[in-house]
C-alpha cells in the first residue's frame, strides 16, 4: 500500500511479516524481552489451572505479536512520519508452531493544526485466520 | 542463552517476597532499577521480533540516516520494563498474564541511553473472579527526555 498521506484512504490495508513460532522464538523472545515467566518456558507449570483457564502447554508472549505490529508499522511508514503509539489485547493465546501475521486497516484520517495523523486498527491472526491480537495504532505524518 | 548481566532469570526465586494482589498499592511508586542499554541488546531484541531495519542495526547506514546513528525499535520497552525492573517486583511473579497494554512513543532510545522508569501500580479490580491490576510507566533517558509511556493491564496470580 502507498504510504502518502494525501493519497491514503479509509479501509486501505497494510500487511505484516509472517512469524513462525516455535519453542525456539518463544525462548529466544525471553533472552531478549527478559521475561522468563514460566508461562513461556515450563511445560510442568502450564499443566496446572489458571482460573478457569488451562492452556495446555507454554503460550508465546503477547508482547511478541506486539513487537510484530510495531515492526510492521515502522516498516511502512515514510521517512519523517513518526510511529507514535499502540494498544493492543490479546484474544487468544499462541502456541508453538503456529505462524501469525500482523494486519493493518486504515480507519481515519486526520489533520491539526500543527500535524496530521493516521489511526489503523491492527490485528494479528494465526493460521486459521483466527484473531489472536487486536488494538489500534496512531501515527504522526509530517505536515 | 544471552542474557543482561547479573539478571536472575529464574522467577520463582524469591517468589514468596513479592507482593500479591492484597497487597499492592494503586497509587504507590514501584521501585526501579537504571538499565544502560547496549547495542548487543538491541541486536537481540531485533533477532527475536525478526527486525532487520538498518537504523537500529548497522551503524554506517543509521549514521546517514534520520536519526544521525543507532537507534532502538519503539517497541524496545518490552525489554526495558524488565530490565528496569528488581527481582523483588510483583511484574516478575510467575503466572503474571498480560491482558493488554497501550504505549505512546516520543524519542528513540539509543544504544549507550541510561534508561530510567517510573511506574506504579494505578488500579486493581476483580472482574469475572479474575484479579487485575493497571499498571503504568513511563522512561526516560539520561538527559530526563520521555522516551515512551504506557499502561498495561495483567491479571494477577491468585
Amino acid at each position: 500500500m502507498n504510504n502518502d498521506f494525501d493519497r491514503l484512504s479509509d479501509g486501505d490495508t497494510i500487511d505484516g511479516p509472517s512469524f513462525a513460532v516455535s519453542r525456539e522464538s518463544i525462548r529466544l523472545f525471553c533472552d531478549a524481552s527478559l521475561d522468563y515467566n514460566p508461562l513461556h518456558l515450563d511445560d510442568d507449570y502450564m499443566k496446572s489451572d489458571f482460573g478457569r483457564t488451562n492452556f495446555g502447554g507454554i503460550i508465546m508472549h503477547g508482547m511478541n505479536s506486539f513487537g510484530l505490529i510495531s515492526r510492521m508499522i515502522t516498516d511502512w511508514i515514510p521517512p519523517g512520519a513518526v510511529h507514535r503509539r499502540l494498544e493492543t489485547r490479546w484474544v487468544k493465546p499462541v502456541r508453538p508452531g503456529d505462524t501469525i501475521r500482523p494486519a493493518g486497516t486504515i480507519k481515519a484520517r486526520q489533520t491539526m493544526q500543527k500535524s496530521r495523523w493516521v489511526l489503523l486498527d491492527v490485528v494479528v491472526r494465526n493460521q486459521k485466520d483466527e484473531p489472536v491480537a487486536v488494538g489500534e495504532a496512531m501515527v504522526e505524518f509530517p505536515s | 542463552m544471552v542474557q543482561a548481566q547479573g539478571f536472575e532469570t529464574d522467577f520463582w526465586k524469591d517468589a514468596n517476597l513479592r507482593k500479591g494482589w492484597d497487597d499492592i498499592v494503586p497509587g504507590e511508586p514501584r521501585k526501579t532499577l537504571p538499565y544502560t542499554l547496549t547495542q548487543q541488546a538491541i541486536a537481540l531484541y531485533c533477532k527475536a521480533v525478526g527486525e532487520t531495519n538498518p537504523l537500529y542495526l548497522d551503524e554506517k547506514a543509521a549514521k546517514a540516516g534520520p536519526h544521525g546513528g543507532l537507534v532502538a525499535p519503539p517497541s524496545i520497552h518490552i525489554l526495558l520494563m524488565f530490565s528496569c525492573t528488581p527481582a523483588d517486583d510483583w511484574m516478575r511473579s510467575p503466572g503474571t498474564i498480560n491482558a493488554g497494554q497501550s504505549w505512546s512513543y516520543n524519542i528513540h532510545a539509543r544504544p549507550g541511553d541510561t534508561i530510567r522508569l517510573e511506574a506504579r501500580a494505578l488500579d486493581k479490580f476483580i472482574k469475572r473472579q479474575r484479579l487485575f491490576v493497571v499498571h503504568d510507566n513511563v522512561f526516560f533517558n539520561q538527559h530526563d527526555q520521555v522516551i515512551c509511556s504506557g499502561r498495561g493491564q495483567t491479571i494477577r496470580p491468585a
